[in-house]
Order: C-alpha cells, then structure tokens, then sequence
C-alpha cells in the first residue's frame, strides 16, 4: 500500500457549510490522500460534525465543490458514495433484536442483491470487518446488550463492512473507557495502514491526535485556523488558541497538556535538572504554588514541563557548562521564594553549579524540602536550620502540606 | 478467517431454523382459527353439512348461502384485516422508531373514520352508487393519508416518542370531534349503520369488496417485502441508511404511502380497530426472535391474521347470539400486552 503514489481521494475546494440560515465554516479548501488519518480538532460547536455531515452527504453544501476520487459528491448515486464511504456517527442507535453478526451485515447494503441476503463473500466481509476491529468474540451477543466501547468496535465493523475507501467518524473515542479510547484509535490507525483507509475523524483528544494523525485540521472560528501535520501544525500557541487555553498548555514535545498553576499558595523554587524536576513541577502547579526553576539545560524534559508549566526557568544551552550569569539569575528568584524543593538531581560535571545554589538555600535559611536520603557531600546545613529529607513523592507531599499553610497566611 | 468464517456458517442456521418452525405453528394456527371461523356461528351447523355446502354454489341451499356469502368472506376478512393491519404497524414503528405507534394510536384510524363518515353520514357521494364499496375505501384512504402528514408535520418539529403519541390522539379527538358533528346533523337510519361501523367488525364484506382486500393489499404486501432490505437499514435510523445507499426521501414517501393504503382500507370495510397495528409487530418479534423484516414482514401479517381471526371467533361467540365489539376485544388482548411490555422494558419510548 505504502508503495503506491497516494492519490487524492477527497479534495475540497472554497467549501461553506452551514445549516439554511447560519453558516458555520466558510472557504474550506483541503485535500486528502488515501490511507491517511485526518483529524479535526477544536472546540465544541466549532463546526467539526456540520463538515463531517456534508462530506458524508447528510448535509447540502452552501458553496463551493467537493470532489471524491475526481468526481464531484453530489454527482455520485447513494449506492456508488456507499461503496467509497461510510459513516461511524455519535447518535445512539439500538435496534433490537440483533446480534452483532447481524447488525454488522447490514452494512452489506450496497453489495447485497435486491433482498438483502448475503453470500458467501458477504459473510466472509462481515467476517473481516469483525476481525478487524478484534470484536469476532461478539459475533453472537445482541447487539443492545454491548458496553459502550464494545458497541463503538461494532459501529465501526458494520462501517468497515461496506469496504469503504474513506471512513468519517464523529467523536469515535467519546464517552469510551481508557482500554477502549487506545484500542480504537489503534484500529483506525491499522485501518490507514494496512487497508489504505481514508479515516477523517473529530477528536477531543490534542495528545492522542497529534500522535495518530498524518495531517489535523484546527478549526475555529468559522474556517480552518491551521491544516497540515500535526508535526509542524500543532504547537502549543496554536493549541492554545484553538481552544482558548487560559490555565494550560499543550507541548508538542511531551505529546501532552499541562495544567498550569493558579500560584496562590506561594513560591517555590526548585533546584531541579536531568528530568528530576518534571514530577515535582507538576506536583507543584496541583498544589497551586508558583514555580520558579534552575539552572536546567534547555534541553532538558525539565525545562520543557516548567515552561508549559508557566515557572520561570533559568536555563543555560545544551550540555553547556553552568555559567556564573545563569547561576547568579536563579539566586535573585530563590531569594523571592518562600520554599526550596530540592529534586535530587544527579550531580554531574555540567550542573555542579546547582550545588552552590542549593548551598545558597541552606545558607538563607529558607525551608527546604530535599528528596534524598541526606545532603550532597560538600553541603552543610546552616545552623540548626535542616532541610526535611522525603524519601519518595508521598513524603514529599505530606511535607508539603504540613510546610505550606502558615507561608500562604503570611503571604496574605 | 476462513476457519472462522466457516465457524460462523455453522452457527447461523440454528437462528434461522426457529423462523420456518414458528412460521409453520402460525399457519397451521391461522388455518384452525378460519376452519372454526367458519365452522361456528349463530346458526349451528354439523361438519358434514359444511362439507356438503362447501361442494355446492351458494344459491344451492340455506347452508351454502351462509357459508359462502357470511362466513367464509368474514373469515377471510378477518384474517387479511389482521393482517394488513399489523404490517401497517410494522411500518410505522419502524418509520417513527417508536414501539408504541400504530395506525390507531397515530390517528391515522381516525382519518379513515372521519372520511368514512363524510361517505356514510352526508348525501356528497350520493349518485356515486357505481363506486361504492370503492368510494369508501378511497375516502378512507384520503383520511389516513391527511391525517398522516398532520402528524408528520408536527413530528418533524417536536422530537421525542411521547410527544408523537400525544399529537396521534389530539387527531383521533379531533376526528372524532367531526364525526360527531356530522353525526348530529345525520338521518337517523344512516347513524346506525356508522355506529356499528364504528365499533369494528369484520361482518358484512361483500366478495368484490374481499377481492379489492385480496388484489390491492396482497400488491402493497408483495412491494413491501421487497422493500425490507432498505427497512433494515432503516432500522439504524435515517442517517445510517442514507449513508449506506438507501434513497431516504423516496422510501419515507414509500412506507408511509404504504402504511396509510392498508390501515385506510381496513379502516374502511371493517372499521377503526385498535391495537392489532401497535400490538402484533412486537408480538412477532418476540416470537421469531428477530428484527430482521425479510422474516417479520411476513410473521407480523401471519400473527396479524391469527390474532384477528381469534379476536374476531370470541366477538361473535363468548356472548352468542350477541356480537361483541371487535375493538372491545382486541383492547382486552392488545393492552395487557403494551403494559407488559412496557413493564419489563422490552421497548423504550
């Protein structure tokens, strides 16, 4: 499949959709490729299942043309659109009285002859679209008693028994369990793979699209904002203007959203770096604390979670040594923090500076909270000032708890 | 997949193989209930006396006239009435994805009475005597129709199943409403014939008037299974089978063509008669175990036509010689059944 030079199965030219009086996305102009996955992502209401429902026919276009496999939609007979197309909408539907075997042949429809009954090659169709979507164990079950994912895999089976070119979905992964949500998601992308399926789906989920999807759609606003691969479209300013993001971020490079913190139960500093600090930064921003950080290297997993984070981040380039400047930077944001979290980062010949900076802490007397067994050698603890030792993240928080209360009421 | 394809051939046929039994056990049922329909009246006949009169033309003899020109038109009335009247509701159960309509609950009954009364009550159609029982028939068919794309209208507006079954019974009071103004203004002998009309009985169907039933349902009856590939589709909801092939517009003008054309012309010989059209579809599904219409189109007509049949030997016998209502006696079986059903949620509204 990968072999062949990928045709244009759908192309999309100054497209508006739209219910009779109200128009909802105007001067769409795509094209998409056989055996790609195309996902459309924004915010409800943005209009994702108005365009989905026109490209499927159930919805006349306002303007513009629609091309599927070089000729024009509305050209094509119903039973000719139903050999290259088929629909997996969100509507529940429970028909009685079907087993799944059953309810998956009917997606027979347009090769069955004028009664419906299937041949040999029907059965063995019906057979593969139940494999395909691992549900052959659910042949015999009725269909109305399916769970919800169960039922999805089924919708998706009697889609697939049509032997369909292109494959629309609205929300395939709403209302589905985490086991269900990765499964189908698998199926659809094994679906482009291996069969050289069309999938174009709406999705919620930014993370799993960005990782499934050849090319994503942002839409908003009443036209497409970005369309392309999720590689170079989905970063996280678009992300976060796609759905209007005020308290998180979207980061291309962890594949994720990060929560941002409201910072209102005071600051804290962490001497972080090498990947200890993106567990504590994260713990941080749930506790609502403002986070400050340093010195991480810029391309550290560190510095990416803070940053998506909103900490502010002293950072030095990669692999490059901890200079004086940098270190001098995170020493003036330490010394406006009400706490020091130590990530116990390993110590290595780049970041030796960090000592100095957690040497800094001890000095000033800040409460510190230290996650190892004792200090670094080289340290000393001031006084009779000692930094808490938590040996694992459950200490670490019930510290935290116990520190924080009386800072925040200073703080007011 | 060929092993497993192969698994699932073999397991296939054990479905299939309840139809024809139930089938076969409804038949032979139907075919019982019409012998006894025949067999049993106001004027007691011995079997070998019904044997003989079967033999002969009915000026032959008393016997043969009331075998021939009563019961026999009666018996098979009833059992295409039955019949029609549950494929009708098959039809728009399906259409509406309710479980609880019918041509009755719907209104479309009472479109077919009101009309039928404008026929039967007023003078418009006199001088029409050539037409007759046809004018009847069309009348009623006119009225099952209107009433129908009333009720369509406001049902494209306002979703939901109990909202449909309010609007179906807000058209039969207001039918009724009609046909009760027009009963007023009506001579007193043409009353009780609508009245008695108007209670539902399979009485009184003239041969030509058996042959119209026979020649103009059996045709619907033919085109609709023919159509029960699409009906499936249907059964997924519109979207679904529109994006599967199905030409939506023309098979919604189809069924409901259809529906209205056999409820209106049940309506129109044997009266408004309740419940067979809401109860008997379900009935049938429950018994084949299927929702699959290639089967149900036929069962639901088979059961339609058993349960008539019975409903219709129990009018005519529990209280002999006075004939019961029919609609009385198919409310005793059909909303027992609804309730229950109801109870152990095997429908939904």
């Amino acid at each position: 499949m990968n072999t062949i030079a990928r045709q244009p199965i759908i192309e999309v030219r100054d497209l508006c959709v739209g219910y009779k009086n109200r128009s909802v996305l105007r001067d769409l102009s795509f094209t998409c490729r056989s055996g790609e996955f195309i996902s459309l992502l924004g915010p409800n209401g943005a209009g994702k299942t108005t365009l989905l429902r026109t490209l499927s026919r159930h919805l006349p276009p306002q303007a513009g043309d629609i091309r599927v496999q070089g000729r024009p939609l509305e050209q094509l007979s119903a039973m000719e659109l139903a050999r290259i197309m088929a629909v997996v909408l969100t509507e529940k539907i429970a028909p009685p009285l079907f087993t799944v075997f059953e309810f998956v042949a009917i997606g027979r429809y347009p090769h069955t002859d004028s009664l419906g009954r299937l041949a040999p090659k029907d059965r063995v169709a019906v057979t593969s679209a139940l494999a395909a979507v691992h549900a052959l164990d659910l042949a015999d079950r009725p269909f109305a008693n399916l769970s919800d994912g169960e039922r999805q895999k089924v919708l998706m089976a009697r889609a697939l028994a049509q032997e369909p070119q292109i494959l629309l979905l609205d929300e395939p992964t709403i209302h589905l369990d985490l086991k269900h949500r990765v499964e189908v998601m698998a199926i659809l992308r094994d679906l482009c793979r291996s069969k050289g399926i069309t999938v174009i789906a709406s999705l919620h989920d930014v993370d799993v699209a960005a990782k499934v999807s050849d090319r994503v759609a942002l839409i908003r606003d009443g036209g497409i904002m970005a369309w392309g691969p999720p590689e170079t479209v989905l970063g996280g300013q678009a992300v976060t203007t796609l759905y209007e993001f005020d308290k998180a971020e979207f980061n291309r490079h962890l594949g994720g959203i990060e929560l941002k913190s409201g910072g209102n139960r005071g600051r804290a500093f962490v001497v972080g770096g090498m990947g200890s600090g993106a567990l504590v930064y994260r713990l941080l921003a749930k506790k609502d604390f403002a986070i400050a950080t340093g010195v991480v290297h810029s391309n550290d997993l560190d510095c990416f979670v803070a940053r998506s984070l909103g900490a502010e981040c002293v950072a030095v380039g990669p692999m490059e040594k901890i200079n004086g400047a940098a270190l001098e930077q995170a020493r003036m944001l330490l010394a406006d923090c009400d706490l020091v979290v130590d990530s116990g980062f390993p110590v290595g010949p780049v970041n030796e500076a960090n000592l100095a900076l957690l040497q800094t802490a001890l000095d000033c007397g800040k409460p510190m909270l230290c996650l190892r067994d004792g200090l670094p050698p080289g340290l000393a603890a001031n006084g009779t000032h000692r930094p808490m030792f938590c040996a694992d993240a459950g200490r670490l928080i019930e510290n935290l708890e116990a520190l924080v209360v009386p800072i925040h009421t200073q703080e007011v | 997949m060929t092993t497993s394809d192969l698994c699932l051939q073999e397991t296939r046929p054990l479905l299939l193989r309840r139809a024809p039994l139930v089938f076969a056990l409804l038949g032979c049922l139907s075919l019982v209930l019409m012998l006894l329909n025949v067999g049993i009246g106001s004027v007691p006949f011995s079997p070998a006396e019904i044997w003989q009169a079967l033999g002969q033309t009915s000026e032959a003899s008393t016997t043969g006239f009331i075998i021939w020109n009563i019961r026999i038109p009666r018996a098979i009335a009833a059992v295409f009435g039955g019949a029609y009247l549950a494929a009708s509701g098959l039809l728009l159960q399906i259409y509406f994805k309710n479980p609880i309509v019918g041509p009755y609950i719907l209104g479309i009954s009472s479109g077919a009475t009101l009309m039928v009364s404008f026929v039967m009550l007023t003078s418009v159609t006199v001088g029409w005597t050539l037409f007759t029982p046809f004018i009847s028939t069309l009348a009623a068919f006119a009225g099952a129709y209107g009433v129908m794309l009333i009720v369509l209208a406001i049902a494209n507006r306002v979703k939901g199943g109990v909202t449909l079954l309010i609007v179906g019974l807000m058209m039969g009071y207001l039918c009724g409403a009609v046909s009760a103004i027009l009963t007023a203004f009506a001579e007193k002998d043409k009353i009780k014939g609508f009245v008695l009309w108007q209670l539902g009985s399979f009485s009184g169907f003239k041969w030509d008037e058996i042959w119209l039933l026979l020649a103009a349902g059996g045709a619907i009856l033919v085109l609709l299974y023919l159509q029960s590939k699409p009906l499936n589709a249907f059964l997924l909801g519109e979207e679904y089978a529109a994006s599967m092939g199905v030409d939506i517009r023309r098979f919604r003008f189809l069924i409901l063509l259809c529906a209205c054309a056999l409820a209106g012309m049940v309506t129109s010989m044997a009266g408004p008669v309740a419940f067979i059209g809401m109860a008997v579809p379900h009935m049938a599904r429950l018994s084949f175990g299927t929702s699959d219409n290639r089967i149900l189109i036929p069962g639901a007509c088979l059961m339609g036509g058993l349960v008539a049949s019975l409903c219709d030997l129990i009018a005519r016998t529990v209280m002999a010689p006075v004939e019961l209502p029919l609609s009385a006696i198919t409310a005793f079986f059909g909303a027992p059944i609804v309730i229950s059903l109801l109870l152990k949620r095997r429908v939904k509204l």
